[in-house]
């Protein structure tokens, strides 16, 4: 994502690519255009919000109570990496606690908090369903496993 | 260990998962060439002869959805993989869509060439990014070799899969919320009747099954039902996958047929406990299981044992903690995580978790107050009774099972 002057600057030509991807399949390409612009942006602007509801003939309300039920989809600027760290039952036996507050202190901020240069965002997030590699993280696409805190300092340095 | 199988992991770790030369050089799409010799009559017929029962947590037979859509007049039908696997401490089709990707294309164009559908959908959660790439890379490897797409090997049979990916949310993974994130709306659960089975997918008469439901068909296909009906248990037949997780050596995925128990998964498949530690409490079938205690380790891990018991063996999630843990940080995380799923679209599920939640924060807090036990049983009870979906209706089986297993709250329980 660049940004001038508080104006957004999007990669056009991919944007539209997705848009003519998915319009004509009616509300039935509206969660997979969504998450295609979204891996494009980082996040969904209210223009390309506007932008879906004009190709997809689908009522802008409608487009944000999608966005606003699932957990994956944003509406206000996430960091360019998102961590999401597993809190559930299998990774707090294992001690997800601990990697938590590694990755708190690492990075300065708590939970559903983005960093000041819009590098990271850190999400507590519940059974992400890897509980043979507790605890663990998704770091955007990528699965870490069997953390520790060690470990969560040296994935942060290689970054 | 007798109870020990591997039939649905039968090519895991053995293939490359991106090789469909290798899944067919090892037995792959046979059961689907068979299955078009046949026709739609007998193959029902043999999944209803091998008496295999939803793996989703439902625990619903599969032969009796595929008759009731297969019957169906309403044009088109659909089928749908149900891969949104989001119950806490599961991870048995992951494993399944990770290692043997193609096996569940097989099986969902066999349920398609069975009841009569030409499209399917395969709903994949959206934390489970190296599944979603397996599946798609094997979707565009079948359709090149024309497994998929117009006259799947050579037959005038047409079926094609499209790939959904969720979006985060645990309730997309009951069968009508799965249908409505697909139709492009919030993901809230449908009143049922109707079923799927007539009013599905885009309203249309719906097939729809878990992962691993699915990676039984082939070999039903390719042995027979009887042959299926023969392993394991009465009325509970056939191999199913455990996903052991917690206080355990080895956590992972075990296949064993539904007379193994309790003891010899924790001990023998997966390694017993670390440390020397003794055994606490066991939650089984995830967040909406029940807990169980040592006394129990030698139930047997199938649909009717566990029942009789009171408990549930859901989608076989086993999660394992030793003496060392504080039960009440479990069920806090328990009961936090349905107050967080809820999809808020019905009033008892939508407060019951809530104050539920609330109400556990503070017992975990240390700070008891009389009265808490019959206020938790009557939120439970409430819920259960009057929720729209399993989510409201199973959300605090596992609160209420460890409140009376091991009397977290005295004997009467703050009464």
């Amino acid at each position: 994502m660049n940004q001038q002057d508080g104006d957004l600057v999007y990669d056009y030509p991919a944007v539209e690519a997705v848009l003519t991807r998915h319009e004509g399949k009616g509300r039935a390409g509206l969660l997979p255009c969504l998450q295609d612009l979204q891996q494009i942006n980082g996040w969904l602007t209210p223009e390309l919000c506007q932008l879906v509801g004009q190709r997809l003939n689908i009522p802008i309300a409608d487009i944000y109570g999608v966005i606003d039920y699932y957990a994956l989809l944003y509406k206000e600027p996430v960091g360019r990496t998102i961590i999401r760290v597993c809190d559930d039952i299998a990774c707090y036996l294992a001690g997800s606690e601990e990697v938590l507050a590694e990755f708190k202190k690492w990075l300065g901020i708590g939970p559903g908090e983005t960093t000041p240069d819009g590098k990271y965002t850190l999400e507590v997030h519940p059974c992400l369903g890897y509980c043979d590699q507790a605890p663990m993280a998704l770091v955007n696409q990528e699965i870490h496993g069997h953390l520790t805190p060690e470990a969560v300092a040296t994935l942060l340095e290689a970054k | 260990m007798a109870a020990q199988t591997q039939i649905l992991t039968e090519r895991i770790g053995k293939i490359d998962p991106s090789s469909l030369e290798e899944y067919v050089g090892s037995g792959g799409f046979e059961a689907l060439r068979r299955a078009l010799t046949l026709s739609p009559v007998d193959i029902i017929y043999e999944v209803e002869t091998s008496h295999l029962i939803g793996r989703g947590g439902a625990a619903f037979p599969t032969a009796f959805k595929w008759r009731a859509v297969a019957r169906e007049e309403a044009r088109p039908k659909y089928v749908v993989c149900n891969a949104d696997e989001s119950e806490p401490g599961t991870f048995k089709d992951r494993y399944l869509m990770e290692g043997d990707p193609f096996r569940i294309i097989e099986a969902l164009a066999i349920a398609a060439y069975a009841v009569g559908a030409n499209k399917g959908y395969i709903y994949i959660r959206g934390e489970y990014p190296l599944a979603y790439q397996r599946l798609a890379h094997a979707v565009e490897e079948s359709r090149r070799a024309a497994y998929l797409g117009f006259n799947v090997g050579g037959s005038d049979f047409c079926f094609d899969i499209e790939l959904y990916r969720g979006a985060g949310a645990y309730v997309c993974g009951e069968e009508t919320a799965l249908f409505e994130s697909i139709e492009g709306k919030r993901g809230q659960p449908r009143l049922k009747p109707p079923y799927p089975v007539t009013h599905g997918l885009f309203n249309k008469p719906t097939v729809i099954n878990n992962v691993e439901t699915l990676a039984n068909i082939p070999p039903i296909i390719l042995n027979g039902g009887f042959w299926y009906r023969s392993l394991g248990v009465h009325l509970n037949p056939g191999p199913k996958l455990y996903a052991v997780s917690g206080h355990v050596r080895r956590p992972g995925v075990y296949e064993a047929t539904m007379d193994l128990t309790l003891r010899d998964l924790i001990y023998e498949l997966a390694g017993g406990i670390p440390g020397g530690r003794k055994l606490q409490a066991v939650l089984v079938g995830g967040a909406a299981g029940a807990f169980l205690g040592p006394e129990q380790l030698d139930v047997a891990l199938g649909f009717d044992s566990l029942h009789h018991i009171g408990a549930t063996l859901g989608s076989g999630a086993v999660m394992v903690m030793d003496e060392t843990v504080d039960l009440w940080q479990v069920l806090r995380r328990v009961t936090r995580f349905f107050q967080h799923e809820s999809c808020g679209k019905c009033f008892p599920c939508q407060l019951g978790t809530q104050r539920q939640a609330e109400i556990v924060a503070r017992l975990a807090e240390g700070e008891i107050r009389p009265g808490d036990k019959a206020l938790l049983i009557d939120i439970g009870l409430t819920m259960k009774d009057a929720s729209l979906c399993g989510l409201g209706q199973t959300a605090s089986n596992a609160l209420l099972s460890a409140c009376d297993r091991f009397s977290l709250l005295g004997e009467g329980g703050g009464q």
